[in-house]
């Protein structure tokens, strides 16, 4: 049976050494960098024309830009754009990174959670920052919701600060273990249908994971921007509390 | 219609009772016609849009599961390394587990309302399928 794990093993490429830690190289970061390459340079060359009336690739840019400005629009306002570039990089590495997973022989950067994790906690210091930037110690209004008496008040506070210590968790392990588990389903699928082709007269049945593994391909593609696209979202909505800290 | 020279004069522009009779009966042949493509047509995208919605509902789902587990996982974490810097195991474990399921059903409640509010904005579809009682 092929290992369906073996698929996010982490390789060195070129070995670095930075005082006594180890800062290689890897697959995961090679993929990593083709994603912003990739993305980069998509946006540059759909752009490059400028025209008034867009071409196919110069319009895809602008829906992708119009998608994620409406969002951002949406959730945080008209003064929210002050984030738009922070949030369409977000998405942009996320979709582009799923998408240059469900490439086979890929390697998929969001399915390990140290990357999520670093984007997420990317995001909660982003929003502590410019939260208390903004407001100063308004900022801790978020923790103490309207019309609370205060008999109940540090029992209700320290359930927020709880709830709110817990965003980047889900923020993080939720596209983490959707795009690890896909990518194993995928595998296993794909293992099964080796497995009956060499299990002599069993052969016969082989097809039937196989259409399972073409339609779980279907739905992973899918997963891969839902998944960019809640985790924009959540972005969207934490620097909205960040901005407007009394009203959730 | 009749060609335009002669749609000028004065009695020609006018259709017979006959010709009426014949335009209203196609006009409703046509009428019949368009509301089945669009009976089709309407069919067509409410199923595209449950596939969509279905979608969405998993990765809601999910989100949802996400939301109650991580807030119960952080409370017992930071329970727990209470009572390892006071020593006072298993107290503050017991009390913060207890507080992050408390912040883990807020977090749910939360993202249900964001979402009821989401789908209420686009047509509300899902809301629609909730009895009524349940609406926060």
């Amino acid at each position: 049976m092929p290992d369906p794990i073996h698929q996010f093993d982490l390789h060195r490429i070129l070995p670095l050494n930075l005082g006594g830690w180890d800062v290689s190289f890897t697959n995961s970061a090679a993929f990593m960098l083709a994603t912003v390459l990739l993305s980069t340079a998509f946006l540059v060359y759909a752009m490059r024309s400028r025209g008034l009336v867009p071409g196919r690739l110069q319009s895809v840019a602008e829906i992708t830009h119009d998608f994620i400005a409406d969002m951002v629009r949406e959730s945080m306002g008209k003064e929210g754009m002050k984030f738009f570039p922070f949030v369409f990089a977000i998405f942009m590495f996320i979709f582009v990174g799923n998408m240059l997973g469900m490439i086979p022989g890929g390697f998929t950067v969001t399915s390990h959670i140290i990357v999520t994790a670093a984007l997420a906690a990317l995001v909660f210091v982003m929003v502590l920052v410019v939260g208390f930037a903004k407001n100063g110690l308004h900022f801790l209004k978020l923790f103490v919701p309207p019309g609370v008496p205060w008999y109940v008040l540090p029992l209700v506070s320290l359930i927020e600060v709880i709830s709110f210590l817990s965003r980047p968790v889900s923020h993080s392990v939720r596209l983490f273990a959707n795009m690890l588990a896909g990518h194993i389903t995928l595998k296993v699928f794909g293992g099964f249908v080796v497995m009956l082709l060499g299990a002599g007269s069993f052969a016969v049945l082989a097809p039937l994971p196989l259409l399972m593994a073409i339609a779980i391909t279907a739905l992973e593609v899918l997963v891969a921007f839902l998944q960019a696209y809640v985790f924009t979202v959540l972005t969207c909505m934490y620097l909205n509390d960040a901005l407007h800290p009394e009203g959730h | 219609m009749s060609d335009p020279s002669d749609k000028h004069g004065p009695a020609s522009g006018e259709p017979s009772s006959q010709e009426r009779a014949q335009f209203e009966a196609r006009i409703s042949e046509l009428g019949e016609r368009l509301g089945k493509v669009r009976s089709h047509r309407k069919a067509d995208m409410d199923e595209d849009a449950d596939a969509e919605m279905r979608g969405r509902g998993m990765a809601y789902g999910m989100r949802m599961a996400a939301e109650l587990v991580a807030a119960v996982i952080v409370g017992g974490v930071i329970g727990w390394s209470l009572d390892w810097v006071l020593g006072s195991r298993p107290w503050l474990f017991l009390l913060f587990f207890l507080l992050g399921f408390a912040a883990g059903v807020l977090n749910v409640m939360r993202a249900y309302e964001r979402m009821q509010r989401e789908f209420a904005a686009r047509g509300g579809k899902i809301g629609q399928s909730l009895p009524d009682d349940e609406r926060g």
